[in-house]
């Protein structure tokens, strides 16, 4: 056994192990990406940098050992730097995306390659299930959304984006449920005031988490902007009512005809447990209120959506007018995030943001490579918003075409996860040049070689499982890759270890298919 | 289709284990230039090493090719020295001559690839090209054709003639030739040739030796004249033409000697002067001198002591030179302990680069327990300014054995490693003729003179990676692995060749052992500044007058170095800076010179001793230029595995482009700066370390340089995409230009003033350095 100190703390530790693991059996986490508990260190990534307080230098911990009176600390502002620039170095040669760039650009973020390969396999309960936790209003929005996420769409490359706002509409469209059992009523309320599309999605979500929303509004019928001021040809009555309807069903107490004014508006306050304010653009009435305001509307955190008055929270058309419904939608859902925490007891930060790797866009050599995973059909231009929209197998058909740009690991990827703590900017050191994509399908895995970061552990574990061709390191230096002996394919490389392997990557180089 | 038989038998005699796969892919490729795939399928197949371990490393080390090449290989050195002579542009023609796209290397007939190698070890002759075993020197951009036109002229007329020696009855004096890579690159075996024709027809008796390395490289070839009476006469620049008259005008009867060697000399200035010389420069011929005794004077030579005096080969003529005499005295006089207290009393620190203490890393090994520890002696000298190691194995094999055996009684090691560079294919055969020697008298083997110590040594050629002279890749490299490096501790003085305790010195530091040994360890101490004891081998080279390697007390200053030594600069331009230590080194400014040299004076600014490659650099040299070869240098050989170094040198060198094409942008130097810092303080060995120091000293010294690339000036005109090739008035419109020019950019005009046209120019710089009456400018 030997004794040393980490962040102050004095530890013993078991002989011979290295300060990576006895940090981390004392509880404190250094991250790593290159470190395998099977395989052992190799010292690549040096994100386990530590410092050693004796001299003031950093070291890798992973291939240290935890030595009688070591001192070392393992997070402070240097470390910090030194994670983040390894991460951004990583970075800078890391081609991919997390999430694809259609749910990047959606200002609600929807999850919609995932909506895209669920109605692709017939799956449109699921499809629904997985639109509604982002989007409140699907059908609605269907119709009358500029659908900034098909600007972003990689399959414009090719040809046509996806026709994703159709899609989208499909799925309101074709299922008649509500897809969430609302959690039991936690005893919570909170007044919601304004029933346009950022009122309605912030009653949603919050009702559904157990809170009793009570939703005002001046008008008799929940609905804002959203029944004013669309053509009723572009969307109609109808379809508002339905989908209003299914929000309300959860449980939410709307309470029309309601004008409100300060003295109103301080009874609320007082009375319920958390406010938000949705009321759209009425910002002189609002600084009466006692709002802190400024020329556009009312001043409130970036990501939390605090005001300036405690348990107050500010949505929509109140902050800023714009005419993208799916931004006010977004913010309801985002505010639901910030009300929980504030009612927690925590400092409220709103929607937990995930770093996204991004790169650009396709070159005209990797479509290829993107169209292996989709359909290679064109968009079907003849179905508008104004027409009845996509059956089930003109959906299936547009679905197909999505490029799954996404990354299949994207939830479980520690470069994400630590690019994310250490707040790394993946532009900061961009090279000059691009690297070109590929991807290779094997039996069950997908393999995409620049995610790859060299970490070695698909080499090691291929060798430490006598795999006949196994994974090598081929070249080196910048220009080094990770691949199969004698041009043999991924799959007779991965004869025995595909999943194996897959799931010791600690990026998305190399994923498990479905 | 290979023949399998071949290679099967090629494992046969290389054998089946990890550790011979380095030689048995040098082996495959020896018979077919490069690795067929084929080939290595076998490999796998019939020995137990897997197929990843081969092509990692197979790809790993630059020595070996994955591809099919031309019949002939064309090597363009870009050396520190050969780049700062305009390595770049000789290489663009060269492509240009054979026609290449972009990503093609082998002209379409399939008859010449070319390759650029990181040194040749010339630096003297630069720039270099080698042609097969062809070297051709001081090549110009404008040369290519003229260089392939020759080498197609000679490549099949080559035949070895046999050494006939001179029957040495009544010797009349000695003719000794230079026999180092510098030499021989420049033509003494041609020289050798001639000389033996001529004792031949004239039947005179004189002996005709074989030295190894004066270390004058500039002067290279070198012939002495030692008569038996009278001053011994030294020739530089030679050429096989002149042997005859030099040989008569030496030895002939003594009455007439004087008068005609006068007469000689004078006809050979005419000679100079008068006869054009048509061919191409296989080595150059100007200045004539004698005695270079301020060349020679300043130095001490402990590690080349004896230089230019001793065959390389004759172990009597070591022994009588006092070679052997320190091992005798350790085996009689010392234990083990004793020689160790005697290696850390004098001080000496590894010549490798970092300066660790040598006898405290001796005493390490030898505390470990165990049988078994391994002695490497790492002649991986891969700092493309250098050939201080190339030219210790040539010259003095002995001197290098004799300290490897001492370090082996010290730490008790029975087995030791030469491990070299495979592009110094000279000291590779030079050390094992040497081993054989040594083994057939009883100094290496079993019970060594008698004294019960045994020891025996392996020679192990290293396949091309930089990173392999730090010591945990060397280790790697040993054991049939990528050079990947690991982190350090353990020590291999702890844990090293296969696990066991193993002792890594530097070549240098090996040849300065038998001196520390022979007499009292004073001898040693009094040389050098209090903490850094002895000299320092350096290989002189760059823009000075005189190059070569030389040895010189430590302490010295840099202002001696190129002034007294190297006789200041060439051309009588300015000098500016000298570059110490290459790739891991810096550069200290002009202004600095007065700078006593040792470990702690170039640490602290922010240079390093390194391995010795010492790059002078002049008034027209551009330092964002230099910082960017020398990164690039380490970034192309950075071995992969850790973030910092992989990443990080590849993003300053994408700057550092950026720069040199006037594409850089504000903020470019700060980002530059935290780059530098992080691949200094982040990577995982030494070469990641120390990869920012050229651009960290650059940046410290000439920062203003930077700021006016980064305004799109390159002041000194180096940076070609920063500046354009115009005429000037004095034009005498001779058209020399015109048909040098290989894109057309300048119109046939005779008698005109000579236009360029700069949409077509690509910059070469034929046309500068043809026009008679330099009227050709860059700006």
């Amino acid at each position: 056994m030997v004794q040393i100190k980490i962040n102050g703390q004095e530890i013993i530790a078991e002989e011979g192990i290295s300060v990576l693991k006895a940090a981390n059996i004392a509880g404190f986490t250094i991250p790593s990406l290159c470190y395998n508990e099977e395989l052992g260190h190799f010292t690549s990534c040096m994100l386990c940098l530590v410092k050693d307080n004796a001299n003031g230098r950093l070291f890798p911990s992973c291939s240290v050992k935890a030595t009688e009176g070591m001192s070392i600390t393992t997070e402070d502002e240097e470390i910090r730097e030194a994670r983040q620039t390894g991460l951004e170095l990583l970075l800078s040669e890391h081609v991919g995306d997390c999430q694809g760039p259609c749910q990047v650009a959606c200002p609600a973020h929807m999850d919609i390659p995932g909506m895209n390969r669920l109605i692709a396999s017939g799956k449109f309960e699921e499809a629904l299930r997985l639109v509604k936790q982002d989007i409140a209003l699907p059908s609605v929005l269907g119709r009358i959304c500029p659908a900034p996420c098909e600007g972003a769409c990689h399959r414009r490359t090719v040809d046509s984006s996806v026709s994703i706002c159709l899609l989208k509409r499909f799925v309101g469209d074709e299922n008649d449920i509500h897809p969430f059992e609302p959690h039991p009523l936690n005893g919570k309320r909170v007044a919601i005031i304004g029933a346009g599309p950022a009122g309605l999605s912030a009653a949603y979500y919050l009702q559904i988490k157990g809170y009793q929303v009570i939703l005002y509004d001046r008008e008799n019928k929940p609905g804002g902007l959203l029944r004013t001021n669309i053509d009723p040809e572009l969307l109609p009555a109808s379809i508002l009512d339905r989908e209003i309807n299914s929000i309300l069903s959860t449980g939410i107490l709307f309470k029309g005809e309601t004008e409100i004014n300060k003295s109103l508006f301080q009874q609320i306050v007082n009375q319920y447990d958390a406010v938000v304010i949705a009321t759209g653009a009425i910002v002189d009435e609002l600084r009466s209120w006692g709002f802190q305001t400024n020329p556009k509307g009312i001043e409130a955190k970036h990501n939390s959506y605090e005001t300036s008055l405690k348990g107050v929270f500010a949505i929509g058309n109140t902050l800023r007018f714009s005419r993208m419904a799916v931004r006010s939608v977004g913010q309801g859902k985002e505010v639901a995030w910030s009300v929980q925490q504030y009612l927690a007891g925590e400092e409220p930060t709103g929607e937990p943001k995930l770093f996204n790797s991004r790169f650009g866009r396709l070159f005209q050599k990797e479509i290829s490579d993107y169209l292996k995973e989709s359909a290679n059909s064109l968009r079907d231009n003849s179905i508008d918003i104004i027409s009845n929209g996509y059956t089930r197998e003109e959906a299936i058909l547009e679905a197909n075409r999505c490029l799954h740009c996404d990354c299949r690991d994207m939830d479980n990827c520690k470069l994400r996860d630590l690019s994310g703590k250490y707040d790394a900017n993946q532009r900061r050191y961009a090279g000059n040049v691009r690297k070109v994509m590929t991807k290779h399908f094997a039996n069950s895995i997908v393999f995409e070689p620049l995610k790859c970061i060299k970490c070695g552990i698909c080499v090691r574990m291929t060798s430490k499982y006598q795999e006949k061709f196994g994974f090598s390191y081929i070249g080196r230096g910048f220009d080094v890759q990770i691949g199969v002996p004698f041009n043999e394919s991924v799959e007779s490389g991965l004869a025995e270890t595909a999943e194996l392997v897959a799931k010791a990557c600690p990026t998305g180089a190399l994923s498990v298919k479905n | 289709m290979i023949d399998l038989n071949k290679i099967d038998l090629l494992i046969s005699e290389k054998g089946s284990s990890k550790t011979a796969l380095i030689p048995i892919l040098q082996a495959i490729q020896r018979e077919y230039n490069y690795l067929p795939e084929e080939a290595l399928r076998r490999v796998s197949e019939t020995t137990a090493i897997k197929p990843a371990e081969i092509i990692g490393v197979a790809s790993f080390y630059s020595q070996f090719r994955l591809a099919a090449v031309g019949e002939h290989i064309v090597r363009v050195c870009v050396g520190t020295a050969c780049h700062v002579k305009g390595a770049g542009l000789v290489y663009d023609s060269l492509r240009r001559a054979f026609n290449l796209k972009e990503g093609q290397n082998t002209d379409l007939a399939r008859k010449y690839t070319i390759e650029k190698v990181s040194c040749l070890g010339c630096c003297t002759l630069a720039p270099v090209v080698q042609i097969d075993n062809v070297t051709y020197g001081h090549v110009t951009s404008d040369k290519a054709a003229e260089i392939i036109k020759d080498f197609e002229s000679i490549k099949d007329s080559k035949g070895k003639k046999r050494f006939r020696k001179a029957d040495g009855s009544e010797i009349q004096g000695e003719i000794r030739i230079g026999l180092g890579s510098c030499c021989v690159a420049s033509g003494s075996s041609d020289i050798k040739d001639a000389v033996e024709q001529t004792i031949n027809q004239t039947g005179l008796h004189v002996n005709l030796k074989s030295v190894g390395c004066v270390g004058m490289c500039h002067q290279v070839p070198l012939v002495e004249i030692v008569p038996a009476k009278g001053e011994p006469t030294l020739y530089s620049k030679v050429k096989p033409e002149d042997i005859k008259q030099i040989v008569a005008s030496h030895f002939q009867p003594a009455g007439r000697f004087s008068r005609l060697k006068n007469k000689f000399l004078n006809a050979m200035e005419n000679i100079q002067t008068d006869q054009q010389w048509k061919g191409i420069e296989r080595y150059e011929l100007n200045v004539r001198e004698k005695h270079v005794s301020s060349f020679l004077g300043k130095q001490f030579p402990i590690a080349t002591e004896h230089r230019g005096q001793i065959n390389p080969l004759d172990l009597e003529e070591y022994q009588q030179h006092g070679g052997f005499l320190a091992l005798k005295k350790v085996f009689s006089e010392f234990t083990p302990d004793q020689v160790i207290d005697k290696i850390k009393t004098s001080g000496i620190r590894g010549r490798g680069g970092a300066g660790f203490p040598t006898g405290i890393k001796w005493e390490l090994v030898a505390k470990q327990a165990g049988e078994v520890k391994y002695l490497i002696c790492n002649g991986d000298e891969g700092d493309p300014g250098a050939f201080m190691d190339r030219m210790l194995l040539e010259s003095y094999p002995y001197r290098v054995i004799e300290g490897m055996i001492i370090g082996a009684y010290a730490v008790n090691s029975p087995e030791g490693y030469f491990y070299i560079r495979a592009e110094y294919p000279l000291a590779v055969s030079r050390i094992r003729a040497a081993l054989q020697i040594c083994r057939n008298n009883n100094l290496i083997g079993n019970n060594i003179l008698g004294s019960g110590f045994n020891f025996d040594v392996k020679v192990y050629e290293g396949a091309g990676a930089f990173v392999c002279g730090e010591e945990t890749a060397l280790i790697q490299s040993i054991e049939g692995n990528r050079g990947f490096p690991h982190l350090r501790p353990p020590f291999p003085a702890v844990k090293g060749l296969f696990g066991l305790p193993t002792l890594v010195n530097n070549t240098e530091t090996f040849a300065q052992i038998s001196f520390i040994m022979r007499d009292t360890v004073d001898r040693f101490t009094r040389i050098g500044t209090e903490k850094s004891k002895g000299t320092k081998v350096f290989a002189l080279a760059g823009k000075v007058a005189r190059g070569g390697l030389i040895e010189v007390p430590m302490g010295m200053t840099i202002r001696q170095i190129v002034d007294e030594i190297g006789g200041g600069i060439a051309n009588g331009r300015k000098f500016k800076a000298v570059q110490i230590g290459g790739p891991s080194g810096g550069c200290i400014p002009a202004n600095l010179e007065d700078t006593p040299i040792d470990y702690e004076s170039l640490t602290s600014l922010g240079a390093m001793m390194g391995s010795g490659g010492l790059i002078v650099l002049d008034d027209t040299d551009c330092m964002v230029d230099i910082a960017r070869f020398f990164l690039s240098f380490t970034q192309e050989e950075s071995c992969g595995k850790c973030t910092f170094c992989r990443v990080g040198t590849k993003r300053m060198l994408d700057i550092m482009d950026n720069l040199v094409k006037g594409k850089g942008q504000q903020g470019d130097l700060e980002k530059l700066e935290k780059l530098a810092e992080w691949t200094k303080k982040g990577s995982l060995c030494g070469l990641g370390r120390t990869a920012p120091n050229p651009i960290l000293s650059t940046l410290k010294y000439f920062r203003d340089e930077y700021e006016a690339h980064l305004n799109g000036i390159c002041p000194t005109g180096k940076c070609t995409e920063l500046v354009n090739y115009s005429i000037i008035d004095n034009c005498i419109g001779c058209t020399l230009c015109v048909t040098r020019c290989p894109v057309a950019a300048i119109p046939f005009l005779p008698h005109e003033k000579h236009v360029i046209n700069t949409d077509l120019c690509i910059k070469c710089d034929a046309c500068r350095q043809v026009c008679p009456v330099d009227a050709v400018v860059v700006k």
